[in-house]
């Protein structure tokens, strides 16, 4: 900063204004610092894909040059394939997730508020987890086929497990102390539930729930790789049975762009939700 | 002014079940504390005295004995009875203003009107006013505390229990809230008993001071605190007083005691405030 510029900053340091733009600022760049050194591992193996390529290490039906997958990439898009595909996975996705969900969140609140639920369910409930979603599917195919309520199901199953475990933990951590408050204060049991359990579980549902999208989204991958007709999965499986390689490859960068995507937004939300919530579980002890 | 209640704790006993066992923690409690009463009760740790307070304002009730606020048992929580306790148990997501207005979530006998101006009045009188809107995070460890007295008192209770409330904070901060609280006490005219293991705070404060010990919890002994307010700390009579206090702990018959005595006779320890005392 040279001092011809020095009033005028002054005056906007003072607003408060400069001072938080160059705090979000330099947050930012050295979040974009990280992320460069982040970047030269996959760039790296981009290059060395290339150069593979080039020097004609691997027959280019096994492994298709970097060009054509992204012209098959842009060809897909175009075609309106990519965006047919994709829309039938991730409603697949946001079903599971909504079925998944609730009954975890109904399974981890019973688990957590009551004892006699707990008693009843949750051993089961651990064994049940244990399982792998690959596991269950041989038993979901002979009840449900290999249709639509399978997909749904097993990717189901995969978001249970992480909601119900944040959401039993979330609210079994609340501070006992501010129980005791509510206790004081003679609340009825949902304003309990409404006012302590709900606020303070809040960060932990979410996370649950976070949690919960993205085992869908490994999930899917998997039941749509096995058994469909329509998908990213599919596009996939069925493109190596072609031995289109290139679309293979479509296939894993699509998967990975939406996964990390997904996961990025919604971990920026959940860091929002707890700002908002000003819920430090250390400070309310 | 709140209407101020007598307490009346008669041959209390209490036990807790440790491995089908049960121990002694209070043992054979008489006190009766007059309305607007201050009464200060210190002891060592596990004497019960945070059980007793626990006791009194309902979180537990698998007592023997009696415990009669004037003259009905007391029987679970209530909005008559107030406490603050060590810790300021805000909630994180409420602000300074929402956290004291939960305290009149089931107030049945105030209109809305009403609410509203307790809520108001309780945070003017800990001095918050510019700090409504805040929250916890926002706020020091002093006035952290200084919201939870006043959500304690917003329902305008008889009785206010303090569960050794300023132990957390810094010295300085300390004597201040002590004066905050002493003003607080003489304008709401309700009857006080704080726990505390800070020997000047309880002479400071108290009308009485209740020593206890431990292993079962007894009383030991009740000081008379016969002097005016505000009290001057650094006055013969309030050190005389305060070493008598002290010395009922030298006389408690424990492994430690001969440490405390020592201690006690001590011209350094003199100055120090606290009676940091483990068993």
């Amino acid at each position: 900063m040279n001092d011809a510029t020095r009033p005028v900053v002054h005056g906007l340091v003072n607003s408060g204004i400069l001072q938080r733009l160059f705090l979000t600022l330099g947050g930012f760049s050295i979040r974009v610092s990280h992320a460069a050194v982040g970047l030269i591992l996959p760039l790296g193996v981009l290059g060395l894909w290339q150069f593979a390529v080039i020097h004609e290490w691997i027959a280019v039906q096994l492994l298709p040059p970097p060009e054509l997958v992204w012209q098959s990439l842009q060809d897909l898009w175009e075609s309106g394939d990519l965006t047919h595909h994709l829309s039938v996975s991730l409603s697949r996705i946001g079903w599971s997730v909504l079925i998944g969900s609730s009954i975890g969140w109904l399974l981890g609140f019973s688990v957590a508020l009551s004892k006699t639920a707990r008693a009843y369910l949750y051993p089961s409930f651990e064994v049940f987890s244990q399982f792998p979603v690959v596991g269950w599917i041989p038993l979901l195919i002979i009840f449900l086929g290999i249709d639509e309520g399978l997909k749904i199901a097993a990717i189901s199953i995969a978001v249970v497990v992480p909601v119900t475990v944040a959401t039993y933990k979330g609210i079994s951590n609340i501070p006992r102390n501010l129980l005791e408050v509510a206790q004081v204060y003679r609340f009825t049991r949902s304003q309990v539930l409404l006012r302590v359990v709900l606020p303070a579980a809040l960060p932990s549902l979410f996370s649950g729930f976070r949690q919960g999208i993205m085992q869908a989204w490994l999930a899917l991958v998997f039941v749509e790789l096995l058994a469909s007709s329509e998908g990213v999965g599919y596009l996939m499986g069925y493109a190596r049975l072609l031995m289109q390689l290139d679309l293979v490859f479509v296939g894993v960068i699509v998967i990975g762009v939406i996964g990390v995507t997904l996961d990025l937004s919604l971990s920026f939300l959940e860091s929002r939700l707890q700002s908002w919530l000003h819920t430090v579980h250390g400070e309310a002890k | 002014m709140a209407h101020a209640a007598t307490l009346e704790i008669k041959n209390l006993n209490k036990q807790y079940k440790v491995r089908g066992e049960s121990l002694p923690v209070l043992e054979n409690i008489s006190l009766s504390i007059k309305p607007g009463e201050f009464v200060s009760i210190v002891g060592s740790s596990g004497c019960g005295k945070s059980t007793l307070l626990k006791l009194i304002i309902g979180l537990e009730d698998d007592y023997q004995g009696e415990l009669l606020l004037d003259g009905s048992r007391i029987v679970g929580t209530s909005l008559e009875r107030g406490i603050v306790f060590q810790e300021h148990r805000l909630f994180p997501w409420l602000t300074v203003e929402q956290n004291i207005s939960i305290g009149l979530l089931n107030n049945t006998k105030f209109s809305e009107e009403e609410k509203r101006k307790s809520v108001q009045e309780h945070i003017e009188l800990v001095g918050l006013k510019d700090f409504a809107g805040a929250y916890p995070y926002q706020l020091s460890g002093g006035m952290s505390q200084r919201v939870a007295i006043a959500r304690a008192l917003v329902n305008r209770p008889e009785v206010l229990l303090l569960d050794e409330p300023f132990g957390a904070l810094d010295a300085f901060t300390r004597a201040f809230l002590q004066q905050e609280l002493q003003r607080i006490w003489e304008k709401e005219g309700i009857t006080m008993i704080q726990v505390t293991h800070d020997v000047e705070e309880a002479v400071y404060l108290g009308d009485r001071v209740v020593v206890m010990q431990p292993r079962p919890g007894r009383i030991k002994r009740i000081i008379d605190v016969p002097l005016p307010r505000e009290r001057n700390r650094s006055s013969a009579e309030f050190i005389a007083i305060k070493e008598e206090v002290l010395r009922e702990f030298s006389h408690t018959a424990d492994a430690s005691a001969g440490l405390i005595e020592k201690a006690a006779s001590n011209e350094e320890y003199s100055h120090s405030n606290e009676l940091s005392y483990q068993a």
